[in-house]
């Protein structure tokens, strides 16, 4: 074999050996949006919680962001992409706010196996915020033919730092702990943001570009809603519902 | 505390067996009070542990170990906080605390090319105790365990160069580290580090610039574990070990040479003086290396990296004038800010000259600069403070300079008189003495950076007289 030959066999090897183990995905992401699966074991329900999060006064300008750095990225995108901290809709919907059941529940809620899936697309992160349950696979997937490092920094759960260098390249994480704002970023890109809540209940959901969100599948009884957003911080509600019962509740948050 | 430049004369080898035998020798030599602790570690003693804490590391380290001690704005890199837990330079998993003997040999070998010393003077039990207290300072390590990285075997010589450099494309080091290793990727600008504060890439080129380490395990070990606290993420999953340690021994095979040196011999050459990069006389000439510092530029600010830290200095000369070689790693080309000024003694001062790391300085006499601008201007000029001299707000004496800008690197060649003419307060250089200089480098990409050297010494050996031919 010539030399070349050989490192062109090698390169395959390596790419062959980092594509096998990884289970063969379908491309969509699951949206964060949608509630978990009712979990077996514990008492799934029936009711569900819906609302908007609104948000009152005068959004920030949304700043588009430089993909100056890499020209992988920067060719991506033909509109400016803007940064997502504050994301209000037309309707004054507050987009990425993580609602979900914080107390009230009774019972254990084991992890599900399908995975939630984060992935880097176009030097950003999709979906900008999401929940997963402890010890719930979380399933980081390159989908750009550029580097990029996913740096996450829990603080109850072990932070890391890996790369993923090659495109289609999958990694999986799981968060032991509940926490809260568990901060992704990376460093290639500094630009990227995303955040991840992990939660012991399959009762979450993140509000959409309308600032609606709903979570199905609940037991009935008493429980405190907490509403998170990235900037202006948290807000809890009481909700009571009956088996069957549909709940409606909203939040608003005030920008100065 | 400055960094304690080699006083030996160092002959530079491009024979990599040369070094290698020199690293061995090193080693050997060393092996007695390095690495590993020979005793049995003791058991813990929390009251020594604060008591060597105190009195060794919390003057950098700061009283409650958040890296905020009296020096620590002037040091770069920054003095660790060591109350978050991340460190950096350990042989386990990303995310993972380090293991003892991780922070034991830290403690003993310090980290080459900062401002961290060795503790060889501590005795090993002291030592021992400063691993337990540090360990007291953070909950990582009872929350999570170090798990070790897994390495395979080493390939020693049957390390193969272009697989190496073919795992360094696939994984695409070069984003950071530059397609030569010269720190020059476009995402090297803006690296921010855990406490989120700017950081640079190493530059690959530089021994002296891979804090943990610079052999081909070090290399491999930092790839597998990552550098957690840095942008430096963990390869562990994207590369099998294998071509992680090709990929160790190519990064190893891009560091020059270091050429040390007490004085720098300049070459005498008949005729007129290279004026081009390219002139083939520049070969024969000696090289010394400068390492460059950040010179602090705002009080009570904590000094930003240095994208500029080694400039490698040549110099000829006849009997007329001296023209000097420099070659520096610059991440970006700034036509309109790059700079360089070469410092001389100024005439009439004897002994010491101030350093620059201190200059500009009431009450000290101006330096004599020899100026070249990215946008094309070289001058020679007398001035008290750096801005001056840039200005052009004092005389000038225009100088023959030409340079150029290649993937990461500046090469300029400057020629000045023995003895200008203008402008007033010019040093005369006069062959048979010692010249002594020391260089400033701006660069245009990193405002907030003046990076500065010590001084050098150049030998102008004497010249003969010849008979006119």
């Amino acid at each position: 074999m010539t030399r070349d030959h050989r490192i062109w066999t090698l390169f395959a090897a390596v790419l062959v050996a980092l594509g096998c183990g990884s289970k063969p995905e379908n491309a969509t992401a699951e949206p964060a949006t949608a509630p978990a699966a009712a979990p077996s074991g514990a008492a799934a329900g029936t009711a569900s919680i819906s609302g908007t999060v609104k948000f009152n006064g005068t959004a920030p300008q949304a700043t588009p962001v430089s993909m100056a750095a890499d020209p992988a990225c920067q060719q991506k995108h033909t509109a400016p992409v803007l940064t997502e901290d504050v994301v209000v809709g037309a309707g004054g919907g507050l987009q990425h706010v993580f609602v979900y059941v914080k107390s009230g529940l009774s019972g254990a809620f084991p992890a599900p196996a399908t995975p939630v899936v984060l992935d880097q697309a176009g030097c950003w992160y999709t979906p900008h915020v999401f929940g997963i349950q402890t010890n719930q696979p979380l399933e980081i997937v390159n989908s750009d033919a550029t580097l990029h490092n996913v740096n996450a920094k829990p603080v109850a759960n072990a932070p890391f730092n890996i790369a993923q260098p090659v495109q289609g390249m999958k990694t999986t994480k799981k968060f032991a702990k509940p926490e809260l704002n568990v901060k992704f970023k990376c460093n290639v890109h500094p630009w990227m943001r995303a955040i991840g809540h992990v939660v012991e209940s399959p009762y979450f959901a993140v509000s959409g570009p309308d600032g609606a969100f709903t979570i199905t599948g609940v037991p009935a009884g008493t429980y405190t809603l907490e509403a998170v957003h990235e900037k202006y911080g948290a807000q809890t509600q009481q909700v009571t519902v009956g088996d069957g019962q549909a709940q409606s509740v909203s939040f608003s948050f005030s920008g100065s | 505390m400055a960094f304690p430049f080699h006083r030996i004369r160092f002959l530079a080898l491009a024979d990599r067996s040369a070094e290698v035998l020199a690293s061995v020798l090193v080693f050997a030599l060393g092996f007695g009070a390095a690495v590993a602790s020979a005793a049995e570690p003791p058991a813990p003693d929390a009251a020594a542990g604060r008591a060597a804490y105190e009195q060794s590391c919390a003057r950098c380290h700061g009283a409650l170990g958040a890296g905020d001690g009296v020096d620590a704005k002037r040091f770069y890199p920054r003095p660790r906080d060591l109350t978050m837990g991340v460190y950096k330079f350990r042989t386990t998993t990303s995310g993972t605390p380090p293991t003892d003997e991780d922070l034991f040999h830290i403690i003993a070998q310090g980290l080459p090319g900062t401002n961290m010393p060795d503790w060889q003077y501590l005795d090993e039990a002291t030592r021992w105790q400063i691993v337990y207290y540090l360990k007291s300072l953070s909950p990582i390590f009872e929350q999570t365990q170090p798990e070790p990285v897994q390495l395979s075997a080493d390939p020693g010589r049957h390390a193969d160069l272009t697989r190496g450099r073919a795992v360094y494309e696939t994984l695409k080091c070069a984003s950071c580290h530059g397609a030569q290793g010269r720190a020059n990727g476009t995402s090297a600008a803006g690296l921010v580090d855990d406490w989120g504060k700017r950081i640079r890439p190493a530059d690959l080129t530089l021994r002296w610039n891979y804090r943990g380490g610079a052999t081909p395990r070090d290399i491999v070990t930092r790839v597998m574990a990552g550098i957690d606290g840095a942008g430096m993420p963990s390869y562990a999953g994207a590369v099998t070990t294998e071509d992680a340690w090709q990929l160790a021994y190519y990064v190893a095979s891009l560091q020059q040479p270091d050429h040390v040196f007490r004085n720098l011999p300049a070459r005498v050459l008949d005729g007129t003086l290279p004026s081009t990069l390219e002139d083939p006389r520049w070969k024969d000439a000696e090289q010394a290396d400068l390492r460059m510092r950040n010179a602090v530029t705002a009080d009570g600010e904590w000094v930003a990296p240095a994208t500029v830290n080694q400039v490698s200095v040549q110099a000829v000369y006849n009997h007329e004038a001296v023209a000097l070689k420099l070659t520096w790693h610059d991440p970006a080309e700034n036509a309109d800010g790059d700079a360089l000024a070469v410092a001389f003694k100024p005439s009439g001062v004897q002994g010491d000259v101030i350093t620059l790391q201190a200059w500009p300085q009431r009450g000290q006499p101006p330096l004599d600069l020899c100026v070249w601008h990215a946008g094309g201007s070289a001058y020679e000029t007398v001035a008290a403070d750096p801005t001056a001299a840039l200005a052009g707000q004092t005389a000038q004496a225009p100088l023959t300079a030409a340079a150029a800008y290649a993937d990461g690197e500046w090469q300029l060649v400057l020629q000045r008189p023995l003895a200008p003419s203008g402008p007033a307060g010019a040093a005369p250089l006069v062959p048979g003495t010692l010249t002594s200089i020391a260089l400033m480098v701006w660069d245009r990409s990193n405002p907030e950076g003046r990076a500065v050297s010590a001084w050098l010494d150049i030998d102008l050996g004497a010249l003969q007289t010849h008979a006119a031919h």
